[in-house]
């Protein structure tokens, strides 16, 4: 588990969803980041999403 | 005879840079005369369908699907839509192997991992962020257009774990050395910052790196976070973490007008802060400068940079500076070339911060601009799309970066305004922002070129001397490198100054005198 204190301590360590470029730059600058293939979830109805959130 | 082709791809997510790179090369294809490449969101295809595309061809897409949408000749945007998939590869980049599925998967390759940088559509962004707050990681949340009351919980949540949520929408921030998002590249130092804005905190730790100083970390915490239905969670996270750090001995604080309640509570936690505090609350009306402030507080970037590096025993200056008077002799020396009608200035911005401090310095000086993004005291422009008198415009805004690349990233929208303006025979001078650092433009400058120097031609052929004030928000660390860019600047006969309030200064000079002559 990470606190803001160890991420001013060691650097951003990252992880990026969404634009690829940011974790492109991050390495750039000789930092790890791992991009995730994200994707939309699918939709599903308001009954559902309640089920799962309970659920998870 | 003009055609339109759309092209749906079901359950194919790419991200909205990458997208518009994509319609933007599309429309430069011979034949083609417009080109979107979106996800099917109810928004978006409200905006397709204002670019003339039929609704009944967008009835199978959903918010997962991508659509492409082409106009122009019949025959081109025929082979392109049929051809749409090799539009779609990305060029091999530097992060192959290092692609995860999920979160969870990321986090098993990168299991030190702290921090999650989260840019995807802001009605997913929230859920994404609280997944990683649970992970035990701080979040950089890009994304905007996430609720209120989600950014409260968030915050919330991040502060009784001992993690930072900056954002949403939150453009930057340098931490431990490290840019993320729209960041400079600058030295290391002992200048601590937070900032809810994001050029603001660009051109604050571009001017301490000139100055020869260097930046602890800077942290945004998103445009939102001073308002008072947030009522500052992160700043005040930000500025106790950097009051602990021991790489940082004084700590810069910047703001658009933060909330009535909210002002108070910072200023009573800056008051009781141990270390040296400067401040700088863009915009904020003379009259509601906060009461009991045991810390300097700075009507501008260039002052707080000042400011801060005295703090902090070093340099005394953001950034090598032109006096009152020498600004008083460039503007007189545009002026004498400028026909009789030229009294406006339009300021077009790419840094929203640089647009509300421009309006400060008008309205400092009794200015009246119009913008869309008005300070108090300063009207409303009715349509974005068309200026009136003095316009100063935030192009970062909404109404500008709907389904278009921000001006940061793209400079089609500017160039076209750029030439939009210098047709109008009463504008005396054009005001520039030209924004360097990570995943802005690789030329920001360059992209100006061809408009610029159209610009100015057509106001010669005109029989006026347009002047075009530009300032550069950048390093010569930045990997399109500051003096390169301001020399693109200048050899088209552009005035650089080295702030963006300077060069806000000097046309605020050229319009004082402008108004003296008759017209």
């Amino acid at each position: 588990m990470a606190t803001l204190r160890t991420l001013m301590d060691d650097g951003p360590i990252a992880i990026n969803l969404g634009i690829r470029e940011f974790a492109e730059s991050i390495r750039a600058q000789d930092r790890k980041a791992v991009h995730v293939d994200w994707s939309p979830p699918p939709p599903v109805d308001e009954e559902t999403r309640s089920l799962l959130d309970e659920l998870l | 005879m003009s055609a339109c082709g759309v092209a749906i791809r079901k359950n194919r997510y790419f991200d909205s840079v990458f997208l518009m790179a994509v319609a933007r090369r599309l429309s430069d294809q011979p034949g083609i005369e417009d080109a979107a490449a979106v996800m099917g969101s109810p928004a978006n295809k409200e905006i397709l369908a204002r670019m003339g595309v039929a609704e009944k061809d967008l009835e199978e897409a959903g918010p997962n699907d991508l659509v492409v949408a082409l106009q122009g000749e019949s025959e081109a945007v025929r082979e392109l839509t049929e051809s749409i998939e090799e539009w779609l590869v990305r060029p091999k980049g530097e992060l192959a192997g290092t692609t995860a599925i999920s979160f969870d998967d990321a986090l098993s390759r990168q299991t030190d991992s702290n921090l999650a940088v989260i840019s995807v559509p802001g009605e997913y962004a929230a859920r994404e962020a609280d997944t990683a707050l649970d992970r035990g990681m701080n979040v950089f949340l890009f994304s905007d257009h996430v609720a209120a009351e989600d950014e409260v919980a968030l915050k919330r949540k991040a502060l009784d774990a001992g993690l930072i949520v900056m954002g949403p929408d939150c453009g930057t921030a340098i931490i431990g050395g490290v840019g993320i998002g729209f960041a400079n590249a600058v030295r290391s130092g002992s200048v601590g910052a937070v900032s809810a804005s994001g050029t603001g905190l660009q051109e604050f730790t571009c001017l301490v790196h000139r100055a020869g100083s260097g930046i602890s970390h800077a942290f945004g915490t998103g445009t939102r976070d001073l308002a008072d239905p947030v009522g500052g969670l992160s700043t005040l996270t930000a500025v106790a973490a950097l009051e602990e750090d021991p790489a940082t001995s004084v700590i810069a604080v910047i703001s658009k007008p933060p909330g009535k309640t909210t002002l108070r509570r910072i200023v009573e936690r800056l008051n009781s802060c141990r270390k040296p505090v400067a401040a700088c609350f863009l915009g904020l009306a003379p009259d509601s400068k906060p009461d009991g402030a045991r810390f300097e507080i700075c009507s501008t970037l260039d002052d707080l940079a000042a400011a801060s590096l005295r703090l902090a025993g070093g340099g005394s200056g953001g950034g090598p500076s032109l006096s009152a008077d020498q600004l008083a002799v460039l503007a007189t020396a545009e002026v004498d070339r400028m026909a009789a009608g030229q009294r406006f200035v339009r300021g077009l911005f790419a840094g929203g911060t640089f647009c509300y401090q421009s309006q400060q310095v008008m309205r400092e000086s009794g200015i009246i601009a119009y913008s869309n993004a008005p300070l108090p005291g300063m009207r409303v422009l009715r349509d974005p799309h068309r200026s009136v008198e003095n316009t100063l415009l935030d192009m970062g805004a909404d109404e500008f970066t709907v389904a278009t690349p921000h001006p940061m990233i793209d400079a089609h929208q500017r160039c076209n305004r750029i030439r939009a303006e210098a047709r109008d025979a009463d504008v005396a001078v054009l005001l520039l922002d030209i924004i360097l650092g990570y995943n802005a433009s690789s030329d920001p400058a360059g992209d100006l070129v061809e408009a610029l120097v159209e610009a100015k031609r057509s106001a010669e052929q005109g029989g006026r001397h347009l002047s075009v004030a530009a300032s550069v928000c950048g390093t010569d660390r930045d990997p399109q490198q500051l003096e390169k860019q301001e020399q693109i600047l200048r050899e088209i006969g552009a005035i650089v100054f080295a702030t963006s309030t300077q060069a806000s200064s000097f046309a605020r000079d050229i319009l004082l005198r402008r108004m003296e002559v008759p017209s």
